[in-house]
């Protein structure tokens, strides 16, 4: 008998939220989504697929170190630039950091020929030499996420000298055998990278975006329900067209990158073997010595521990530290989780080592 | 909210539950050498496909006197080429002939400290 005003609470309750959700439900179909990516800021750099970015400073007195963030190259810039509230950028910028971002554009059919050399021996060390250019300082403290944590140990390992200062990763990985389903849809028995990529020119974004959503099958349909479920909830409609957005919204990859990272990563896993070479340059991460932060996420479907793990040791710099954060692969940079544990962590982490 | 006969909390907790089934089951099955192989028959037959569409395709065009795809590509790079040139020179006018622009807007100062901690 207790329990009976309770249910008739919780049946007036999900009678008003089915209400809500076929008029909110009109809504998510008529409204256009969110703008994203929108701090004010000034391209430095469009070259080809790279775009490089200065965010106008939101305070008089920033660090002296600025701060590079270097975006995966399957994915866009604006994860860290979400919406104002919800922006690592603008966090950045309020806790007085003077922000720069690598993004990427998709590469064009005539950009095929573009490999790993060109991303970190040309466009990094253009961007490098250009942020040295507009803020008048000789180092910079380097972010990279994901695949773009990757295009930073290379560069940093290879051809970074004086002018880094901080090294920060996000989920990047290393021991590209600690990938089990990427490496069984890359087996090279059954994968022909060089008859894709002599075929298309470009890894089309079609084919990476199945392969990200296929690492969890019944991501798209749990997902979708949830999504009805909460269509009455105006903040979880927001937050899911934002980061669904952002999800699908994936780039082709440059052909013969693609070629090279399928044959060097994913089937030598050359990086994990230290037989990794760029441009004829063998890569070496113990050259790496400045302040090193690796953050790994506790439930990362994409790069798991075991992918991102190794990289710590691989490193020979002194200063070094490594924080698993409880999150996935993209709730560990953006969205409440990382409001709350991240970003405070990088604040710390960079504003001690930025003077 | 959450009492123990709620339909609403019952059922969310049947779609959780189906959630981490499909992805374990489902990655199981996906991780199989025959499932990649099975992937990649599909792909390759489409890459056959769009090879012989492309020579069939290139022929057509060689015959008809249209520019190829490559000529098109060549074309596209030399757009590429112009449109840097021009990104270069309206830098350069819009900052009154000096191209490091920046220098001239005024910057904040680069003396903040970390605060201290608690």
């Amino acid at each position: 008998m207790s329990d009976a005003p309770d249910i008739m609470e919780r049946a007036q309750t999900e009678f008003e939220r089915a209400m809500l959700r076929n008029i909110k439900g009109l809504d998510y179909f008529a409204s256009p989504a969110p703008v994203l990516g929108a701090s004010a800021k000034e391209t430095l750099i469009a070259r080809g697929p790279l775009r490089f970015y200065h965010y106008k400073p939101l305070v008089d007195d920033v660090y002296r170190v600025p701060v590079m963030l270097v975006m995966a190259t399957t994915n866009r810039g604006y994860i860290f630039d979400m919406v104002p509230g919800q922006s690592f950028v603008e966090f950045l910028l309020k806790q007085g950091f003077d922000v720069f971002m690598v993004d990427w554009e998709a590469p064009r059919p005539d950009e095929k020929h573009l490999s790993i050399e060109d991303y970190v021996g040309d466009f990094l060390p253009q961007c490098v030499a250009k942020v040295a250019e507009v803020t008048g300082e000789p180092d910079l403290s380097v972010v990279g996420y994901c695949f773009g944590g990757v295009l930073s140990i290379l560069w940093a390992s290879l051809y970074a000298s004086d002018n880094l200062k901080n090294l920060v990763t996000f989920t990047t990985p290393v021991n590209f055998e600690g990938m089990p389903l990427f490496q069984a849809w890359s087996d090279k028995r059954f994968f022909d990278v060089d008859r894709l990529v002599d075929t298309l020119g470009n890894c089309p974004a079609e084919m990476l975006y199945t392969s990200f959503d296929m690492l969890r099958p019944g991501g798209r349909i749990a997902g979708n329900i949830r999504l009805w479920d909460n269509l009455w909830n105006d903040e979880f409609v927001k937050s899911y067209r934002m980061f669904d957005r952002w999800s699908a919204d994936m780039l082709p990859l440059a052909g013969e990158y693609f070629r090279q990272t399928t044959k060097q990563l994913m089937w030598d896993n050359a990086l994990m073997r230290r037989t990794m070479t760029v441009g004829g340059r063998e890569v070496d991460l113990s050259r790496i010595t400045v302040p090193f932060l690796h953050v790994t996420a506790e439930h990362d479907h994409i790069v798991p521990a075991a992918a991102s793990e190794p990289l710590i040791d691989m490193v020979g710099s002194t200063d070094k530290q490594a924080v698993v954060l409880k999150g996935g692969h993209v709730s560990l940079v953006a969205g409440g989780n990382a409001i709350k544990r991240l970003w405070p962590q990088i604040d710390r982490w960079l504003g001690e080592r930025s003077t | 909210m959450t009492t123990p006969t709620d339909p609403m909390n019952m059922f969310r907790d049947v779609v959780n539950q189906w959630e981490k089934l499909a992805n374990e089951y489902g990655s199981q099955l996906l991780a199989r050498p025959e499932a990649a192989q099975a992937m990649h028959s599909v792909t390759s037959a489409g890459l056959q496909v769009q090879n012989a569409v492309q020579e069939a395709m290139s022929k057509v065009l060689t015959a008809a006197n249209m520019p190829s795809k490559a000529e098109i590509e060549t074309l596209g790079q030399r757009l590429t080429a112009v449109e840097a040139s021009l990104a270069r020179i309206e830098a350069m006018l819009s900052s009154g002939g000096n191209a490091a622009s920046p220098a001239a807007k005024p910057k904040p100062t680069r003396g903040r400290k970390p605060a201290p901690k608690a």
